[in-house]
């Protein structure tokens, strides 16, 4: 009985995924880049060697992996609700993931710059992160005669300046894209490569639950902002979210939705790591946020009256988009 | 003067043109416009979710806030010149203006 259960279950789920359109839920076969630093296998490999390298920080002590490693879905290496750079200092907000930041376009939680060139040297020069000014960077690297022999191939004509420098960085960030998961090879027709219960929370995430309203498309999020409700009261300082890039107010207290590819990986979440689990993450989402009514709240946050077992299929459909880590040689070695 | 003053700004006023733009799917339908300057664009929220509509641009700046679903919003073209309305919560939506005088 249970055995013919599951067979029209998957049955059923077949034929809807064969009269659904699914394009918007599939990888995308290339990485979008810029004219201006197109990927080359010179840009990459450099940007590699200097995202891995602790001399870009000002005590030779962190990397931009410190806070965004690969075994830790791009995020930080220690599962800390917040950053911890320099000296132990500790920053406002939760490392954000790298994964997919080619297909975006605002980059940190709240948006401030548009590209990953652009964002490829803030950390760098933050001083609650890796402390270094640039000024005093450049310099530093064009004494490293392995840099600067890596820059003359990967940008001819070019010095080491803070452009390249980012351009390299960018170069690297950009190929950081999620691999195959069971959900990608289920969208893409094989009904056995998820379960049941994986399935249903798949529809859950599209309908009753709402996830979709922002976690849309293949990476699972639509690049939207949104206040969701982690704080009330009037909210000061990085709290304001991308209200501190403009004083608009739709954008009072919002934060940019990240992606759910690899979440498994990427805990604890939301932009001030309060949320140790997926499950509870989605529970807030989708009963209305943990604070109610607060100004500017999302429109999406609505109690959707999601049961315990309903709860329970999302978060087994969001492991789904888990994906084997990138075939990555972390480099032990530096350009000296 | 009076008259011929009023006669001119009626005139303005018969002769400008609203422009509906669907804010649907995440999207602005449509995503190019010509437009006049004195015409109206009307944002109108066919989504189940908020937007909004703004630009930076300082001779036509504008921004409508939290844009409930089903709801209109206007926006008056003061001035001629090419730039971008965005939607403040889905960066990805985005119309190209050209308005000429």
């Amino acid at each position: 009985m249970l055995k013919n259960f599951t067979l029209i279950i998957l049955l059923l789920s077949s034929v809807l995924l064969a009269s659904e359109d699914v394009s918007k839920w599939l990888r995308p076969q290339t990485i979008p880049q810029p004219e201006d630093n197109k990927l080359t296998k010179e840009r990459i490999e450099l940007g590699k060697l200097l995202f891995f390298d602790v001399r870009l920080s000002r005590d030779d002590s962190l990397s931009c992996a410190t806070c965004h490693h690969p075994k830790r879905g791009w995020t930080d290496l220690k599962p800390v609700d917040k950053a911890v750079g320099f000296e132990g200092r500790t920053g406002p907000r939760n490392s954000p993931t790298l994964l997919n930041t080619a297909y975006q376009n605002r980059q940190f939680w709240d948006g401030r710059v548009k590209t990953l060139e652009a964002q490829a040297l803030g950390p760098i020069e933050a001083e609650v992160e890796m402390n270094m000014p640039i000024e005093k960077l450049i310099p530093k690297l064009r004494n490293i005669q392995g840099y600067v022999k890596l820059f003359s191939v990967a940008y001819p004509n070019e010095k080491i300046t803070k452009e390249t420098l980012a351009k390299a960085i960018a170069s690297f960030e950009r190929t950081i894209v999620s691999g195959e998961t069971p959900f990608d090879k289920y969208i893409k027709g094989d009904v056995n490569a998820i379960s049941k219960d994986a399935k249903e929370g798949f529809e859950l995430f599209k309908t009753k639950a709402h996830c979709m309203d922002c976690h849309d498309g293949f990476n699972f999020t639509d690049g939207s902002f949104h206040n969701i409700g982690l704080n009330a009261g009037e909210l000061k300082g990085d709290k304001l979210g991308r209200y501190n890039v403009k004083k608009r107010a739709a954008w009072y207290g919002v934060m940019k939705t990240p992606t759910l590819r690899d979440a498994t990986k990427s805990y604890p979440y939301f932009h001030d790591g309060s949320v140790k689990t997926l499950k509870e993450a989605t529970n807030q989402c989708a009963n209305g946020g943990r604070h109610k009514n607060v100004k500017n709240m999302s429109t999406s946050m609505k109690d959707r009256k999601l049961t315990e077992e309903e709860l329970s299929k999302i978060t087994i459909f969001t492991k789904t988009l888990t994906s084997p880590d990138m075939k990555l040689e972390i480099p032990t070695k530096f350009p000296q | 003067m009076k008259k011929i003053i009023l006669s001119l700004l009626l005139l303005v006023t018969l002769n400008a043109t609203e422009h509906i733009v669907d804010q649907k799917n995440k999207t602005f339908l449509p995503g190019t416009m010509k437009v006049k300057v004195g015409d109206t664009i009307t944002f109108k929220n066919s989504d189940p979710f908020s937007h909004n509509a703004y630009t930076d641009d300082e001779a036509n700046e504008f921004d409508v806030g939290m844009q409930a679903t089903g709801t209109e919003t206007h926006m008056k073209v003061k001035k001629e010149g090419e730039f971008h309305i965005e939607c403040a919560i889905h960066p990805n939506m985005l119309i190209k203006v050209k308005a000429e005088k």
